[in-house]
Formats: structure tokens, sequence, C-alpha cells
């Protein structure tokens, strides 16, 4: 075999300690063929068309390029030989200057180690294959599951991007949790002035013919894979046809009502009707387990009074539909820490102590109370005891701690100051945090509210919220150790943000992994948090972690991002070469290698009972080939052969 | 008199199987800081040590191999998420075979280098072929027969 070996001199850098004629001439002999060339910057201008030029010239079988470290040029050198008609994987770098040279002062040791090194490497290139980068066709169409903040951003961008975006929202209604809100934090600007317009652009906005917005739907089935994903999507009926004008005649006729998830349960509402008022897309739908036609009953007052009869559809049914998309984004948001958990805080048994979320409705213009902050008695709370860290920072329940709920505590402290002057409000806390640009002057706002108390205490556990006559009592201990107590007559729990239900249900549907506290894995914390473990499945918002508005806002921009740059129109997905293949033939069918792999690459063939790998999902890290009991799996370009081949001539 | 150790002291002959995006990275950051290091470690670049192949290292010892070093990400660095912990896992294995063989156990190292960690990795290479030379040559002891 011809092995071509470009020696270089890296100026002196190498030569210096490494005789290279020595080398040259004792591989030279060992490996009948090859031949030795010597070049002073392989790297340089010189370089390259030198190396090009004598590789066409002189047409060897395999190439060794002993020089600095693989690390900086090894690409260029594959291109090079790509340019000289040669298959870019029969190149074999040696690391003899970083590696030898540099570190080897004694000259002898020095020879010696990089001959050594480089035979080892002749010997393994020996052995290298023919090795091609495949293309595959993908879909550039996105799914979006979640019409949040994140959800929302990124169907918009996308849309604007000119890509067809399929956005599935589990509820009637867009604009995800912060629409609910009367105020949201650092500028108390009000929850629905947000987002209203944005909801809007996604609705009837210029590139809302991009957005296939699937309301009241839930994805119920994902197969295949980056590029190519088949989704199925469950959806539920409505009852009522985008036709109509949203007069809200049926809500007044309606004879029925039930629970109402949209103010937390605090309140009914009628079996048809808006979600909430100012909800968008403007019209509202039937919650089925309210009508009294789920109970057998003929009532149709809502479709007699509707001036639009044709609008409602009473016999509409749960449709199944199926969607190709190239890419996923998780936008699914989070849920509060169940407060029960802690019993000593009487959420669920004391009258008067509300999660955060209760109290955002309680403070809203469209929530049960109108917008008035009322005790269950009704009357206006003389003092309010906001609980910091609940079920934060605390090992027996989430040792995470939230990073948004001292901020929004800081504005329930603001709408108290404004809407119930003179009202007390006792922040008890466990840490308070205030980062960024414009946090702390949230803190520093409610510290100046006059009828505002801090108190720290020393751990949930011992905090005691009872029922007294008016109100509750609180009892806790203080960080010095000593009892303190004192009593309110309202209580907000601020509680830690965990990962939803639908994250643990999409996950396993998606095989995504998911930490501790139930949000999803991110791909690596500091570069990748809007990938997920999963190519092609990318996170949004606070399904990935806990976080603000913006930081959701701009992480959906990052993951449609992954989605512009990686399913480019008329790009095709370029599958990379060194990646595992299973051999089915030595195969035994033991899943062991589908276990090993850290993406999710490997799947078992029923049929053949053998499993596969999945190139483009593939990483090429090598773990299952190491795995494999059969040795049925190559890692291609790191094969055993090449491996112990290199291993041999190291020893010899 | 002088010995035949003396005028030919021992050299080792050890295998190094080296991730490619720590491990690696860190032999570099050595080399790009010119610190010197015994020169008896033959580096095998791997994409990751989740690809070490108890077999690679059985069989550099058959083949007179007196050391194998293997070199990993940090935990929680694995550029492959967790193949770092694969290897140590089988590291441990292997080393519970290895003295069944009669190959000491320190004759099989297993190390933590990051890129940045070139002092790291001169320690750690130096101190191997330290602990080799005062182990001797590797003699396999043959099974009673």
């Amino acid at each position: 075999m011809k092995i071509g070996l470009y020696f270089c001199t890296c100026g002196t850098n190498i030569t210096e300690t490494v005789d290279s004629e020595k080398v040259m001439a004792e591989l030279t002999a060992q490996f009948p063929g090859s031949y030795a060339a010597k070049v002073e910057f392989i790297c340089s201008a010189e370089g390259k068309t030198f190396f090009k030029e004598h590789l066409l010239a002189n047409r060897p079988d395999r190439v060794v390029v002993a020089a600095c470290s693989p690390r900086e040029y090894e690409n260029t050198f594959m291109q090079i030989l790509s340019e000289a008609g040669i298959n870019s994987y029969f190149l074999q770098m040696v690391n003899i200057r970083e590696q030898v040279a540099w570190v080897t002062p004694d000259p002898a040791q020095a020879t010696q180690k990089a001959t050594t090194a480089i035979r080892s490497a002749m010997a393994r290139v020996s052995r290298q294959v023919p090795l091609e980068k495949k293309e595959l066709e993908a879909n550039n169409d996105v799914l979006v599951i979640g019409a949040g903040p994140a959800g929302l951003q990124c169907a918009l961008f996308l849309a604007e991007a000119g890509r067809k975006v399929v956005l599935v929202e589990k509820t009637p209604t867009i604009g995800g949790m912060p629409v609910l809100f009367e105020e949201l934090f650092p500028t108390m600007e009000c929850g629905p002035c947000l987002l209203e317009p944005f909801e809007e652009e996604v609705l009837h906005g210029n590139y809302a013919h991009n957005i296939e917005l699937l309301l009241l739907s839930e994805v119920a089935g994902v197969t295949g894979y980056y590029g190519n994903f088949t989704v199925t999507i469950k959806q539920a009926p409505r009852f009522v046809g985008p036709t109509c004008i949203g007069c809200g005649m049926c809500v007044e006729a309606c004879p029925a009502s039930g629970s109402n998830e949209f103010n937390c349960g605090m309140a009914e509402k009628k079996a048809i009707a808006m979600p909430f008022l100012g909800a968008l897309p403007n019209f509202p739908y039937i919650d089925w387990k309210s009508c009294l036609r789920s109970h057998g009953d003929n009532c149709q007052l809502c479709l007699d009074t509707c001036p639009m009869p044709e609008t409602m559809l009473l016999d509409d049914k749960e449709r199944i539909v199926e969607r190709k998309v190239g890419a996923i984004i998780l936008a699914i948001g989070s849920k509060l820490y169940d407060c029960r958990k802690i019993r000593g805080l009487g959420y669920g048994e004391i009258s008067g102590v509300y999660t955060s979320l209760e109290f955002e409705r309680l403070a809203s213009a469209n929530g049960p109370t109108a917008g008035e902050i009322k005790t269950p008695a009704g009357c206006a709370p003389a003092s309010v005891a906001i609980v910091h860290c609940v079920g934060s920072l605390d090992p027996k329940h989430q040792p995470h701690c939230s990073g948004i709920c001292c901020e929004y505590a800081f504005k329930f402290n603001r709408i108290l100051e404004h809407k119930l002057p003179g009202t007390k409000v006792y922040h008890l806390y466990k840490e308070m945090v205030a980062s960024g640009k414009d946090d702390f002057s949230m803190l520093d706002h409610a510290r100046k509210n006059p009828h505002a108390t801090f108190l720290r205490y020393h751990d949930l556990k011992e905090i005691e919220i009872s029922a007294v006559a008016g109100g509750q009592k609180i009892t806790y201990l203080r960080e010095d150790g000593e009892s303190d107590s004192f009593s309110s007559e309202m209580v907000v729990l601020c509680p830690a943000m965990v990962g939803s239900e639908d994250a643990a249900k999409l996950g396993e549907m998606m095989d995504l992994t998911r930490g501790a506290a139930g949000f999803f894995d991110e791909l690596n914390g500091r570069l990748h948090t809007a990938q997920s473990k999963v190519k092609g499945i990318y996170l949004a918002g606070t399904c990935q972690a806990p976080m603000d508005i913006s930081h959701a806002a701009s992480q959906a921009m990052a993951a449609a991002g992954y989605v512009l740059s990686g399913l480019a129109a008329g790009k095709k997905l370029v599958i990379e070469p060194i990646t595992a293949a299973v051999d089915k033939e030595r195969c035994s069918g033991c899943r062991i290698c589908g276990g090993v792999c850290p993406y999710k690459a490997i799947s078992f063939m029923p049929e053949t009972e053998t499993s596969r790998v999945n190139a483009l999902l593939c990483h090429g890290c090598g773990t299952c080939v190491a795995a494999c009991p059969a040795g049925a799996i190559q890692g291609n370009h790191f094969t055993n052969d090449q491996i112990l081949a290199e291993i041999e001539a190291i020893l010899q | 008199m002088t010995t035949l150790e003396q005028t030919n002291p021992f050299e080792p002959k050890i295998v190094g199987f080296l991730c490619n995006w720590c491990s690696y990275a860190g032999a570099d950051k050595a080399g790009a800081s010119q610190t010197p290091y015994p020169p008896n470690v033959s580096v095998i670049r791997l994409m990751c040590s989740g690809r070490v192949d108890p077999q690679f290292v059985l069989d550099a010892f058959h083949k007179g191999a007196d050391g194998v070093i293997i070199l990993a990400c940090h935990p929680g660095d694995c550029h492959y998420k967790e193949g770092n912990y694969r290897a140590v896992r089988r590291h441990r294995i292997l080393l519970r075979l290895l003295e069944q063989f009669g190959i000491e156990k320190d004759r099989c190292n297993f190390d933590y280098v990051s890129a940045g960690e070139g002092e790291k990795f001169v320690r750690v290479i130096t101190e191997m072929v330290s602990t080799i030379k005062a182990l001797g040559p590797l003699r396999i002891p043959l099974p009673a027969s």
C-alpha cells in the first residue's frame, strides 16, 4: 500500500528535537511502497498548495500528516484530500508538535516517540476505509407545543421567516399564564397589554397564514426523527366554529355552569363561555362536562339564541390530526409545587390561604372578584402574609430556587399598596434574590412601603399557620432560633416552580429525560439550554427551567434559531459518517446498546429482533461499540481493527 | 561493575487512551506550555472515553504494554453527556479482571483531565511513568497447569 507521509517541520518547532530524516527513513523502510515528503509549514498557503499538488502527482492510497494537533488542521487537510480526489477519511494526523517535540527535550527520545506515533498512524491509516457524508431530505415545518409567551414568540418568529408552524395548545385560548395576570414585574405593565397585541399577530397578523393554531389539542404521539417527525394530535370538540363573532348571547342564555379553571376554581363559569374576559381568539367554547347535553339533556339554548346559528356545532366531535414536521419546540410551561405537601401551611384546609397563582387572579380585573382583593369573608384584608420559598431551597421538597417568586412577591406588595393603601404586608422569607438589570428596583420599592415588614424564617417546616377568628395565626422560628408569631387576614404562598404532568407525558413520548424537579434536561446547561437531548426537539420557557417572561422569550428565539439554521430552506440534512452501525447478522437483540446510547439513536426492530442505529441521531461517541457483547456494532473510523492496529504498532 | 539496569534503564511502554474533547485537548495544552514530561506514553485518540473497549486494554497488555492509562472528561463534562461514566465503570470492573490475570491494578490507571488542565496532564503522566518504573516490566504469570 502506498502511504504518503507528509512531515511538517513547523519551521524548526518540530525538527529542533525530532530528527526528521531518521524518522522518514525508518518508516518508509518499514512500510514498503510508502513515501515521505518534508514540508516546512504545511498549514501555510504554500504548504497547502504543495500538499495538494504532491498528492495529485503521487496518488497515494492513504495519507499521514505528521505535524501539529489534529484539533487544529485535520479538517483543512481532509478538504485538501477531497480536492485532490482522495477520500478525506483516508487521512490520519500525528501530533508530533504539541505531544512530542514541545514536551520532549531529549532529541533521541523525541525522535523515538515521533517514530512510534507515526508508525501507529501508518498502521492505522492502512485499515481506514472510504467514508462519505450522506444527505437526507428534511421537512422544514415546525410543531410548537404550548401557546404561552414562549410558544407564541417561537411561532411568530418562525412564521415571519416563512416557515409553516403547527401551534398546538391544550386550552381553548392563547397567551399562557401571564395573560391572566393583572400586572407583570418589573415594569408593572398589565399582562394582557403586553400579550394581547402579540396574540393578535399570531391570529390575524401578516404572517398568521403560516400558523395553523390547534386549540383544545394535545399531542398524542410522535414518531420519526429530526427532519422527519410524524405527529398525531388529538383535538377536543369546541362546539363553536371559527365564524363566531363573540357576541356572548349564548353565554347569557346558558343555564348550566361549572368550575372555572382560569380562575383556579375560585368562581364558576357557564358551560358555554369565554375562557375569561379578553381571551383570544374571541369566541366561546363549551366545557362538555358542565354542559347539560353531556348528561343526556337536549338543551340547545345556546344554539337557539345564537344570531349566527351555523356557527354552533353541537354535534362537534374529537378529531385526530396528523402532521409532518422537521422539528418540535416544547413550550409547555410548568406548574407550582403542590402546597398541600407542606402540612403546616394549611393550604387547602385553612380559608384565606392562597397560592401566588390564585392571588394573581384575585388581583386581576377579569378574575373571580373583578380585581377586588377580598378575603373569603368578602372584606379587604388589613394584613397579608406573603410566604416566600415555599417548597424551594429544601431537600425534602425542591432544592432549587425558582428565581422569580421574590419578584412577583414584591409585585404583590406593590399591588396591595396601590389597591389597598395601608394594608400591612409581611414578607416571610428564607432567602431573597433580586439579580439582574431591573429586579432590585422591585425589592427596593417593597422595602420603601412603610407598611411592609420583612421577616426571615429559619426553616419552612417550622412555620405553622392556623385558623383564628378573622384570619390566620402564623408561628415560625426566626433565623436566630427564637419563636415568633403574628396574625394576618390573608396568606399568599409562593411555591417552587416544577415540571408539569404534561412534561412527564410528552417526555416519555419523545424519549426526553427530566431532572428531579421535572424540568426537561437540556443538551448543555450553558451553551445549549434551548436544545433538548434529542436532536430536532427544542425547549423554550419554563418547561426547561424556572424563568421569567424575558428569559422565556429569549429562549423561544434561541429555539427558533436552531430550527432556522438547522432546517434551512433547500438545505439537506448531512449525516456525518463517524457513526455506529449494527451488523444484523451478529446482533443477538440483547438491547444493551440502546440502554447506553446517550442520544436515543438506537432502536430495536421487532421484525428482525435486532438493534438499529439511526445515523442521523448518532453522534459517534462509540459507547455502544464498546458495550456490545457480541461485537456486532462497528464504530466507523474508530473500528476495533483500526484501534488494535494502532496498539500493535505502538508496542512493536 | 555496572549492571544491565544501569546501562539500559527500564523505559516502560504505556498506552494512553485519550478522549478527543477534554483529555486530548489537555495534552495539547501541556504541549502549548512546553512543559516537559516523560515520553513513555503513546497516545491513542478516541472520540470518547466511552469508546475504550476493555478488550483494547487487555490487548495492549498482551502485546507488551507495561501500563495503560485512560483519560476522560471530568464528571458532568463529557461531550457525549455520559461516556465518561461508562468508562469509569468499565475500568473498575476491568481492574478486578486484571488482578485475576496477575496484573497489578496500578498498571491500569483511569483519571480525569479537562481541556484546560495541561499541568494536571503532565502530573498524571509523570506519576504514571514513575509508578510503572517502580513496578518494573510487566511479566504476566503463566497459569499453573
